[in-house]
């Protein structure tokens, strides 16, 4: 399993790794699925979130007595309503849980109430809400609620957070630091750097952006007073996580009286793991209101409260031989986690950033170290790629600059500091310890897929068009497949990072798989089928997947990070691998042979070197049903669960290769070719697995050309809806040149690397990459994201960044 | 609406979307930006796509409305637009899907007994409508193979196949 052959390991005749079309596909093309905003049950009222206009003040005073005698509101409510709530934890302590727990992960200081009731922090931080009979009547009657504000100063960049002076935001953060962390050798790489032949530096900004899923986020709350049950219909991508933090953390009710069930979600991409305020909001006002209390967000509501990605501002050095080889990098990173800590975003500023910044590359001496600060923007959090895209950019930008200066041609920088196959398992030095790969395969695919012995000729061509074609290269290991729960505990990760599943055979040979993980997109239902058929040799067709309802699936902690696939796959896997394994023990007494005579294959059951005498697998099913004749030792009926908990994490990577034509009189950068070659190891549907490395890196594309999340001085993000936040559309790529290569992962019984998001990961380096290039004769190294055509015009007109 | 009469008052300022999700119960039709920029909103008014999170539903008085609920029947037939995009996995979370279908069926049926739109020119006719997901690429082929079965099915100079809206 761990020998890299470049190609799949799976079965040719088996049901996994076939591109079978998507079963989710039918209802969505027909408009058919239930988002949480299609959800309406009898006598809903509606919620509406009144966000501070400003970023930093004192509350002096809310009235409400206005809104309240509005035409149709119910309820309106401030933080004096809600006084034995608990605040919203943040379970990701950068550094580790032991410094922090006990006492209580909740305590943790600056964790965000639900409601703000003293000092507003950021644009859009709740201070009440208006429970109305329609969504207008509650948003009419916002405008009536009267918030007296005292201006406090300032701050929207970590770096000026924590300078001296700068505005405070949380009484109990003296400086607004967050966390001060480090990972690596920094004696051993300070020493590397000072003995280094050659040493190049770069100062970047990791622009702030905005996931932006299509569906903004939306919550219904339903108490029933008669169980003293709650139910919560959420957009989130880890139902089970919330129903955990919401009960026992926050609302403090039994764990066993929340329900969390996630509907169909459109699309999350990190943002809906998050715990939000008005996940809490609408279950207490659904008690207090004894109905069902639905909120849905706005556009501009997201953009001011759903987490944001990126956001770093890095100084970095990287040290080499002359001849090209790296001997040293050294990061020191000044994160933004916005005003309050977010479910796991500390996490995601530091750990998943810091440990992954060497990438494939084999270097002797690194360390990173990152100040997450707290400012007056909205809190960050994960983003397609999080954590692993910031360190990937700062790498490739670096590998760039420094063949650059010793005048190599990038690739061979690169193809000459890759980790050797024969290094694997490799400790990266930072934190991570690689499974399995073979850069070499990888990276050469990608090259010679690109055409890029060809790019001078291509060069010298454009400019005879008014063009200036640029390549550029960038390569990256993500970490996926969160967890192991000890590793993560030592991580700062307070909660398990395991997954489950249950399969459960019915007396008519249909199977049902239930999961803990929930999709938001990612075709759960077609692939966990796959799994469970290819293990037991049934068809796809018998085989009903069901998640996202915590009372009906087992225990997990959600999709993010890329992991279901390594996750909760192999979850299924070992489950199905349980009840095959019944069956064998049962096989043996329904076929009256020992059991080391029975064998299982395609679906049934036969002896060995005697295949009449067999038994099918809907055979089986009924007679487990039945039970009857069943010896003490085998229980009746075949419903096994398993949780796995792998023994480390599995590292996807890749090699993609952007190039791009820059308008000489325009400044305008087109993508006019790009290739990737990623390696997710074995992988389940290729159709599914395609379309998630497409989206994916036109997401990387948008951070490079277009997005940014713009704070003014005041603290006001006036980049708050999409007439101001620029999204890739149809004509902004072309087409992709796409390959993978196959590394199985040892660390799971199928084989897999994380997929969804490791795409997003380069992307942002190789279209800036290839600018640099398409510009380095101007004497241009360096030009900061987004890069749009004004910023590119006046590079080219030699204007300093 | 979808071939059926409705009849009913609306306020001044009601948006045509509002009654389609809230006044209907047509909850196809998704709300995903509020400023006309996504395009998940798409519905069909006599013939032609528009959004409509920016059409009044007064103004749509007397129109032909097309939603996605009036392109297939619950559970039933996929239209050939739909089955290629299932055939392209067109789609992943699917919020965006139906806006989509609505917007695209205008080009398909246009290209039945006409030229086939060039690649190019199926991702101009996509940029009213955002996609977070799949990055347009299977969509796009989506579109190439729902053209190339609207040619193939159509005789000479008809302009029939396709969608049924």
């Amino acid at each position: 399993m761990t020998t890299a052959t470049g190609e799949s390991a799976l079965q040719e005749n088996g049901i996994l790794g076939k591109p079978l079309d998507s079963r989710e596909d039918p209802q969505l093309l027909r408009g058919e699925a239930t988002y949480v905003g299609d959800i309406d049950l009898p006598g809903t009222a509606h919620m509406a979130i009144l966000g501070s206009p400003v970023a930093h003040a004192k509350i002096l005073s809310i009235e409400t007595k206005a809104a309240e005698q509005l035409p149709g509101v119910l309820k309106v409510a401030t933080a004096a309503d809600f006084t034995d709530v608990m605040p919203l934890p943040c379970i990701w302590i950068p550094g580790g849980v032991e410094s922090h727990f006990p006492p209580h992960p909740y305590g943790l200081p600056g964790a965000r109430p639900v409601l703000t009731g003293d000092t507003v922090r950021h644009v859009g931080d709740p201070i009440a809400v208006v429970v109305a009979e329609t969504p207008r009547q509650a948003a009419a009657a916002l405008a009536a609620i009267a918030v007296e504000y005292e201006p406090l100063p300032v701050v929207t960049r970590a770096d000026e957070a924590l300078a001296e002076g700068a505005p405070q935001l949380h009484e109990a953060v003296p400086g607004n630091l967050n966390a001060y962390w480090t990972c690596g050798d920094k004696d051993r790489t300070d020493a590397a750097i000072a003995e280094a032949e050659v040493t190049v530096e770069l100062d970047l900004v990791n622009q702030r952006t905005i996931n932006s899923p299509i569906e903004p986020r939306g919550a219904v709350g339903d108490y029933n007073a008669a169980t003293g049950e709650y139910t919560l219909y959420a957009s989130t991508q880890g139902p089970h996580n919330h129903r955990f933090l919401l009960s026992a953390l926050v609302l403090g009710i039994p764990f066993n009286k929340l329900r969390v069930i996630a509907p169909t979600v459109g699309g999350s991409f990190g943002t809906k793991g998050y715990l939000y305020p008005d996940m809490a909001l609408v279950l207490l006002l659904s008690k207090a209101l004894g109905r069902p209390v639905k909120w849905v967000d706005t556009r501009t509501g997201l953009m001011n409260s759903t987490v944001q990605g990126r956001d770093h501002r890095q100084h970095v050095v990287l040290a080499g031989t002359r001849d090209g080889r790296i001997t040293a990098v050294r990061c020191t990173s000044y994160a933004n986690l916005g005003a309050y800590p977010s479910t796991i975003g500390p996490g995601v500023a530091t750990a998943l950033m810091g440990r992954s910044i060497s990438g494939m590359y084999d270097i002797d001496a690194a360390f990173c170290e990152v100040y997450a600060a707290f400012t007056n923007t909205v809190s960050l959090g994960a983003q397609r790629g999080s954590g692993r895209a910031e360190a990937a950019f700062l790498m490739e930008r670096l590998v760039d600059r420094y063949a650059s200066e010793i005048g190599m041609d990038p690739a061979v920088v690169r193809r000459k500091n890759l980790v050797p196959t024969e290094k694997f398992p490799y400790d990266n030095g930072l934190g991570w310890t690689y499974d399995s790969g073979n850069y070499q395969l990888n990276f050469d695919r990608a090259i010679e897929l690109s055409g890029y012995a060809d790019m001078p000729a291509r060069k010298a061509e454009a400019r005879t068009r008014g063009k200036r074609l640029g390549v550029g290269i960038a390569t990256y290991v993500a970490i996926c497949g969160v967890g192991p729960s000890t590793r993560m505990s030592k991580e700062g990760m307070l909660g398990g990072t395991w997954e489950s599943a249950n399969v459960r055979v019915h007396p008519t040979g249909e199977v049902t798989v239930t999961v803990g993980s929930a999709s938001t997109g990612q075709s759960h239902g077609t692939v966990f089928a796959q799994v469970a058929a290819d293990e037991l040799g049934i068809d796809p067709a018998q085989v009903q997947v069901y998640e996202g309802d915590t009372l009906k699936a087992p225990y997990g902690q959600g999709t993010y990070g890329s992991r279901s696939y390594s996750m909760a796959a192999p979850a299924v896997a070992l489950t199905a691998r349980k009840i095959k394994a019944k069956l064998v023990k049962a096989g043996a007494v329904f076929l009256g042979i020992p059991e080391d005579k029975v064998v299982y294959e395609g679906g049934k059951v036969f002896e060995e070197g005697n295949a009449e005498n067999t038994k099918t697998f809907a055979e089986l099913a009924m007679a487990m049903w039945y039970g009857w004749g069943l010896p003490p030792e085998i229980e009746p009926a075949l419903d096994e669960t398993t949780h796995f908990d792998p023994p480390d994490f599995n590292y996807p990577f890749g090699t993609h290769v952007a190039v791009v034509e820059v308008d000489e009189l325009t400044g305008e950068t087109e993508v006019v070719a790009y290739t990737a070659v990623d390696d997710a190891g074995n992988i389940g549907n290729p159709k599914v697995v395609l379309g998630q490395i497409e989206g994916s890196i036109v997401h990387g594309l948008g951070q490079a050309l277009m997005e940014a999340a713009e704070y003014d001085e005041n603290g006001l993000l006036v980049s708050a809806d999409l007439n101001h936040y620029a999204l890739p559309r149809a004509t902004d790529a072309p087409f992709f040149s796409l390959d993978k290569t196959c590394t199985p992962s040892p660390h799971n019984p199928l084989g897999a690397k994380g997929a969804g998001e490791i795409a997003t990961v380069p992307p942002a380096a190789a279209v800036v990459n290839a600018v640099v290039d398409a510009l380095s004769d101007l004497g241009v190294t360096h030009i900061d994201m987004p890069l749009t055509p004004e910023k590119v015009w006046r590079r080219l007109r030699g204007e300093a960044q | 609406m979808n071939g059926r009469p409705e009849q009913f008052s609306a306020q001044p300022n009601e948006l045509l979307v509002e009654r389609l999700r809230d006044g209907l119960g047509l909850t196809g039709t998704k709300v995903g930006c509020d400023t006309g920029q996504c395009g998940t909103c798409v519905v069909q008014l006599d013939g032609r796509s528009v959004k409509s999170c920016l059409i009044l539903t007064a103004s749509a008085a007397g129109s032909e409305v097309a939603t996605i609920e009036g392109v297939t029947t619950a559970g039933g037939e996929l239209t050939g637009l739909q089955e290629a995009l299932r055939q392209e996995h067109g789609t992943q979370c699917g919020f965006c899907t139906p806006g989509m279908v609505m917007a695209l069926g205008e080009l398909v049926d246009s290209t039945a007994g006409g030229e086939a739109p060039t690649e190019p020119e199926i991702r101009e006719w996509l940029t009213g409508n955002l996609c977070r997901c799949t990055g347009y690429h299977s969509v796009v082929r989506g579109v190439q193979r729902a053209c190339a079965a609207a040619r193939a099915e159509a005789p000479a100079g008809s302009a029939a196949a396709g969608q049924e809206a």
